[in-house]
């Protein structure tokens, strides 16, 4: 397996404990000598950047004087509001951290992978099924939390007498989002990398530059598309029927 | 016109039948061919070509209602960007199943 600069430091400092762990849990990696895959490590270097990014507008902020981050930090939290308030409607604020974080941990995960050096975690199945997963079961907690148990009744339909044809169909379209959000995250990065590499084996020089340029606009668009279908996901779960 | 456009389709469809025979005749019987690659191209290229026809649409039609009211741009964007996006994602989805395939 071949390993980044930064997934063979954390696997020298780290790989002992994180093997002890994952023996404890009855999990053996595939290559015991290394357990901490590029992309896990890849994941772990996003976050540490974006807590210190954040860590950074914290310390600054300031009402009479804001710098530079704190511009394109309320930036990015008006972008979201206006989402969420037309999605999502009246009582959006409450999920707006969420969509924040969700949404700048794959804008960054998509953009790393530019970097020469680095590599997409996004770019490996298991990174965007976990956005996935969290994402669904945090618009159903949310979906039970605001309505209680009256939220079920979004599971069996308008018409009473449907509910037994109803409920399987709804239950099996929740969750063919976790694979439809799961597949189109991963897919475009993917293929991005894909059509980057054929590219570069046709041409080395020159050519591949505009793919990745491409990559870019392709890692904006899917962090957003994801980011909307959270909320779109989170306003229907949360609706208060009147 | 018309007759040399059908005359020139059906010379291919008979020689797209053609090949295989030749082929078979020509070289060794137990070189086979790698069917997971040709009917891989052909998918992609069906998915490719049918969601591009239907995104087409999407866009004229967010277009034309963009021209007709511009103060609407909001939501009909928020339509377009979705509905592109689940288009997208079945095409997504044939490059997926064919990279299993080919992969495993």
């Amino acid at each position: 397996m071949e390993q980044l600069a930064f997934t063979q430091f954390l696997n020298h400092y780290f790989g002992g404990v994180v093997l002890q762990v994952l023996t404890r849990l009855g999990i053996h990696p595939k290559h015991p000598a290394a357990p901490i895959p590029n992309a896990a490590a890849m994941e772990v270097l996003v976050v540490l950047l974006l807590t210190a990014f954040f860590i950074a507008v914290r310390s600054r902020l300031s009402v009479d004087n804001p710098g530079a981050l704190q511009h394109v930090m309320e930036g990015i939290e008006g972008f979201a509001s206006g989402l969420g308030k037309e999605i999502i409607g009246h009582h959006y604020e409450r999920y707006i951290p969420y969509l924040v974080t969700l949404g700048l941990f794959i804008l960054t995960c998509n953009l790393i992978g530019l970097i020469p050096g680095q590599e997409s975690p996004t770019g490996v199945p298991v990174v965007p099924l976990g956005c996935a997963l969290v994402t669904w079961f945090y618009y159903h907690v949310q979906g039970l939390r605001e309505n209680g148990l009256a939220y079920l009744k979004h599971f069996i339909g308008p018409v009473w007498w449907l509910a037994p044809l109803m409920f399987p169909i709804e239950v099996f379209s929740h969750l063919a989002r976790i694979l439809s959000l799961t597949i189109r995250l991963f897919a475009n990065m993917f293929a991005g990398e894909m059509v980057y590499l054929v590219f570069f084996s046709l041409i080395p020089l020159g050519i591949p530059i505009i793919f990745q340029g491409l990559h870019v606009g392709v890692a904006f668009i899917q962090t957003y598309i994801f980011v909307l279908l959270a909320a779109v996901y989170l306003g229907e779960a949360t609706a208060h029927e009147h | 016109m018309r007759k040399f456009v059908m005359f020139t389709l059906c010379l291919l469809v008979i020689s797209m039948f053609a090949m295989p025979a030749f082929a078979q005749g020509g070289e060794a019987p137990h070189a086979a061919t790698n069917w997971v690659a040709i009917t891989s191209g052909f998918a992609m290229a069906l998915a490719v070509a049918l969601a591009a026809l239907g995104q087409s649409r999407v866009a004229s039609a967010a277009c034309e209602g963009l021209a007709r009211n511009p103060a609407a741009r909001p939501g009909i964007q928020l339509a377009l960007i979705l509905g592109l996006a689940f288009i997208e994602s079945l095409v997504l989805f044939t490059l997926v199943i064919i990279f299993v395939k080919v992969v495993a």
